[in-house]
């Protein structure tokens, strides 16, 4: 009787998590369709009112893979080759001899390309010291350097990759390192292929620009703060007051400190919603107390900055030479909230990234701080003489693809063209800005080697065949097992339904991508946890035929017949490990749930069958097995 | 409902003519595979595969005259799902996807005055290819391992060998269905893509679950029957499971066939696959991975 408590408690536990696991899928379905069923300013405002929510519920849905809501995945291959001709120094007709035979012999094959350039350079007799580092430096020496600056290429590429597609606003993009050199870009929704492609391939746009005057910047904001006061309220008014208790919850002693005397109204926790009325843009967007001019937004919020900042009427306001750019990352602040900075620089850059030759993240001995050294050209070298000695005690934004990675103050006149970059805050940090600046340098050519895309209304039509295809397989193996088994059947049947939602909930809980083969897997699910009901139904009828009563004959059938469906089902366990181990995309999606599916229906097969059975006798209504 | 009384038929007497039935099965497969050869999909020979809705229906001679203009007329045209709906598959390479490129303009500029709808466009490197081959076989070859392990600690080692051989069986047996079957219905594309290797991958997990369940009866009826020599021993557990057997594989039988008509055009190649590995599953979990290891306690009993 324990026992059974025991196992009822699991069951309402398994269901229970389920259920909550699956809620934001729901969810999210259900905003969906209201969105679909709203037009111009009022789905603008639903987005407006539901945003935290949306995105809530977006990030914690079952995920549907490229194959069902159509987009692309490109998988980027860093040409190691090509970088190592770019990166080589006095180039002669034996090294193009040599990359070109490399280049023929790794097209096809998997061989490793720098160990075979290395080989070949030896093979002849030339020492690699005559392209690359110093004279001094023997081969064994420079073989670990190339292959040190070629792995130092690929995460330039990924992180030029990863910053592009942020600024491209994809939702849910998926970015990353697969091996030693290739990028997996995965992007859902996304039609213009073209487009697409340049984003990923073109070189990477390293700028410095001149961050404008904080009073100018603060000026702006006001501007902008006072003109959205009274033009916000006709798409938002109704929102409000709705609203006003989920802002309530943001840790305000942060805020109050953060925003210091800019924003003084804000420290009022109580009027937030006043504040949001009265300053609908320095609510969200915090200038910095120290008076820097950098304006601090909570991550949840760029977007909606994004969307007021690129509103045409707010565009005009904004003075000539002035452009808002957003920090590349989100920083992680004191009270444990991610936030994205907001800096107003000159629309002109003052240099651009052809001119850096070298750049190399360090400690300085002085004081064990992250540093990172930077080296020009003799070109880039005079003008960032002339714009630092005019510049002292301005700041300066290191820009990639217009997103600001540090915005350094400059503290002298450099000449000579080598930098000194302080204010990193971790050795990672300086390591990032390493490879923004080499970014324009050395870029790192990558190539395309697969594109898959599907169209919208291909995976439309692959949900509709999917779902129709497992509905049928339900009910068909619902009706031959009611048939078949009778009550027993219905009540294998009953266990069947709550696999189903064992299975989604898993998923969701994972947060797991349901593939078309996902759907198959799903299907063939159905399939195979009859096969455990079978198993203890068949075992049940012969232990009845041999004598024992109703009662003794399902325990024994139960125990039986476990053995059978334990090995059984692990193998094929087993298969399903081997296949989410090597198959890709789609083929993982399907071993993914074969094996969440294979444990939802061992559990649901025996332990919520066995319940129903023993309830059922207990209340003397026998089930009968056919 | 009851399909089967309680059966007593002589599985095992039978098994050397089921033995030349599986060679001949064999044989056949094997031929057709070196003869007629195994139609790869995209995914393993690496090329550029388009699927182009046109908002009127073309004809494929058209779009081919088009293609050959742009020196891709080797290409592979077949209507996909409707008339309007066009399959274009090439193999040349190129850098990045400029196949792909190629062929959407020379067909925009042929078709000017239609809507074309790119509805999927594949492109798989030489390299890519290559690996997913390889991938594939490791993970057919791995997956046995794994399985044979897994049987020969929980039964005996014979049985873990037994049921390998009888995947052994049902991966060639299927690998030349498929290679005689491709070509003979337009309508169902049976080339290798990931989805079909992802069959032979479940196919070898449900037909060892067959094997495991059959195995298991004969550990259980060894205990129980001491005194019972194998052959009737083991023609007792068959018999037993015998039942199970049939209504397991039917219902999955079932469900693939709805899948195989109602599961779109990208499950096809998968429901297809594995309805005929679900039959040589049954059939080699009785004849291939129990006959096996009878004939091979036949073999230790001689030498002793």
């Amino acid at each position: 009787m324990r026992n059974q408590l025991t196992r009822i408690i699991l069951i309402l536990a398994a269901v229970v998590l389920s259920i909550v696991f699956l809620w934001p899928t729901y969810q999210d379905y259900n905003y969906r369709r209201q969105l679909n069923a709203l037009h111009g300013q009022d789905s603008v405002a639903f987005l407006e009112q539901h945003q935290d929510d949306i995105l809530n519920a977006k990030l914690k849905r079952i995920k549907l893979g490229l194959d069902l809501q159509g987009g692309m995945r490109v998988v980027l291959e860093v040409n190691i080759l090509q970088f190592l001709d770019d990166f080589a120094k006095n180039k002669d007709d034996n090294f193009n001899a040599i990359i070109k035979e490399v280049r023929a012999e790794t097209s096809t094959g998997d061989a490793s390309v720098i160990p075979l350039f290395v080989k070949k350079f030896q093979e002849r007799g030339i020492r690699l010291s005559r392209y690359y580092g110093s004279i001094r430096d023997d081969d064994a020496k420079i073989a670990t350097m190339l292959q040190d600056e070629a792995d130092k290429a690929v995460d330039r590429a990924v992180e030029i990759v990863r910053n592009r597609v942020d600024q491209y606003h994809v939702s849910e993009p998926n970015i990353q390192k697969q091996g030693g050199r290739r990028i997996i870009v995965e992007l859902p929704g996304v039609k213009d292929e073209n487009e697409v492609r340049q984003l990923l391939q073109g070189t990477a746009k390293l700028e410095f620009r001149l961050l404008k005057d904080p009073q100018i910047t603060y000026r702006v904001m006001e501007t902008i703060d006072k003109y959205l006061t009274g033009n916000l309220e006709p798409d938002t008014g109704a929102v409000k007051r709705e609203q006003k208790k989920e802002e309530v919850q943001k840790p305000k002693d942060a805020l109050s400190e953060l925003t210091g005397g800019a924003a003084p109204e804000a420290t009022d926790t109580t009027s937030e919603a006043k504040v949001q009325r009265e300053h609908p843009f320095f609510f969200y967007v915090r200038p910095d107390q120290h008076g820097s001019g950098d304006g601090y937004v909570d991550a949840k919020d760029k977007d909606r900055v994004e969307r007021l900042l690129a509103r045409p009427e707010v565009q005009k306001l904004l003075p000539p030479d002035f452009a808002f750019v957003w920090s590349a990352k989100a920083q992680q602040f004191g009270d444990g909230i991610k936030r994205y900075i907001l800096y107003a620089v000159r629309a002109v850059p003052e240099l651009t990234g052809g001119v850096v030759v070298n750049a190399q993240a360090s400690i300085d001995p002085e004081d064990n701080r992250p540093i990172v050294n930077m080296e020009m050209n003799n070109e880039g070298s005079r003008e960032w003489a002339r714009i630092t000695g005019a510049n002292i005690n301005k700041r300066i934004a290191i820009m990639l693809d217009n997103a600001v990675y540090s915005a350094p103050v400059v503290q002298t006149k450099i000449t000579g063209g080598r930098s000194r970059i302080t204010g990193s805050d971790t050795p990672n940090e300086a390591r990032l800005l390493e490879i923004v600046l080499k970014a324009g340098a050395l870029p790192a050519p990558v190539s395309i080697i697969e594109q898959r895309s599907v169209g919208p209304s291909l995976g439309e039509d692959s949900i509709r065949s999917g779902l129709s295809s497992t509905l049928l397989a339900f009910i068909m193996t619902v009706l031959f097992m009611v048939v078949y088994y009778n009550s027993a059947g219905a009540v294998a049947d009953f266990a069947l339904l709550f696999n189903i939602l064992f299975i989604l909930g898993v998923m969701a809980g994972f947060q797991a991508t349901l593939t078309l083969p996902g759907i198959a897997g799903i299907v063939l699910t159905i399939g195979m946890a009859v096969d455990a009901n079978v198993l203890i139904n068949e075992r049940i009828r012969e232990e009845m035929e041999g004598g024992k009563t109703l009662r003794a004959a399902i325990d024994a059938g139960y125990s039986k017949a476990f053995a059978a469906i334990f090995d059984s089902n692990i193998t094929t366990f087993l298969t399903g490990v081997v296949l989410y181990q090597f198959g890709t995309g789609p083929v993982q999606g399907f071993a993914l749930t074969l094996m969440i599916g294979i444990v939802a229906s061992m559990f649901s097969a025996i332990v919520i069958t066995h319940v129903i059975f023993n309830l059922m006798t207990e209340k003397g209504l026998n089930p009968n097995f056919g | 409902m009851r399909l089967f009384k309680k059966t007593n038929i002589d599985f095992l007497g039978k098994r050397h003519f089921w033995y030349l039935v599986s060679s001949a099965m064999m044989v056949v497969g094997v031929v057709s595979i070196f003869t007629k050869g195994i139609a790869l999909g995209i995914d393993f020979r690496g090329g550029t595969e388009l699927v182009i809705a046109f908002s009127q229906p073309v004809q494929i001679s058209e779009v081919r005259a088009s293609l050959n203009a742009v020196g891709l007329g080797q290409s592979e045209i077949k209507s996909y799902g409707s008339a309007q709906n066009l399959l274009i598959r090439s193999t040349e390479q190129a850098e990045g996807t400029q196949i792909g490129d190629r062929i959407k303009a020379a067909l925009q500029k042929t078709f000017p005055d239609q809507k074309l709808d790119v509805i999927k466009e594949d492109k798989i490197g030489p390299k890519i290819g290559k690996e997913l081959r390889r991938d594939a076989l490791y993970a057919v070859i791995w997956s046995m391992l794994a399985i044979m392990a897994y049987v020969a600690i929980r039964f005996k080692f014979t049985y873990g060998l037994g049921a390998v051989i009888a995947l052994v069986h049902d991966v060639f047996t299927t690998f030349g269905f498929l290679s005689l079957l491709n070509g003979v219905f337009p309508q169902l594309n049976l080339e290798i893509s990931q989805e079909v290797i992802a069959a032979f991958l479940t196919l070898i997990g449900t037909s060892v679950n067959d094997t495991v369940v059959i195995f298991d009866r004969i550990r259980e009826n060894e205990k129980i029957y001491r005194s019972m020599p194998l052959d009737k021993v083991m023609n007792r557990s068959l018999n037993d499971t015998l039942s199970r057997t049939i209504i397991t594989s039917g219902t999955i039988f079932l469900v693939l066939f709805i899948l195989l008509i109602f599961g779109g055009e990208v499950n096809r190649g998968f429901a297809f696959t594995m309805g005929f590995g679900i039959v040589t599953g049954t059939y080699s979990s009785i004849y291939v991975a129990s006959a096996f290891v009878f004939d091979w306690s036949l073999l230790r009993k001689k030498k002793a």
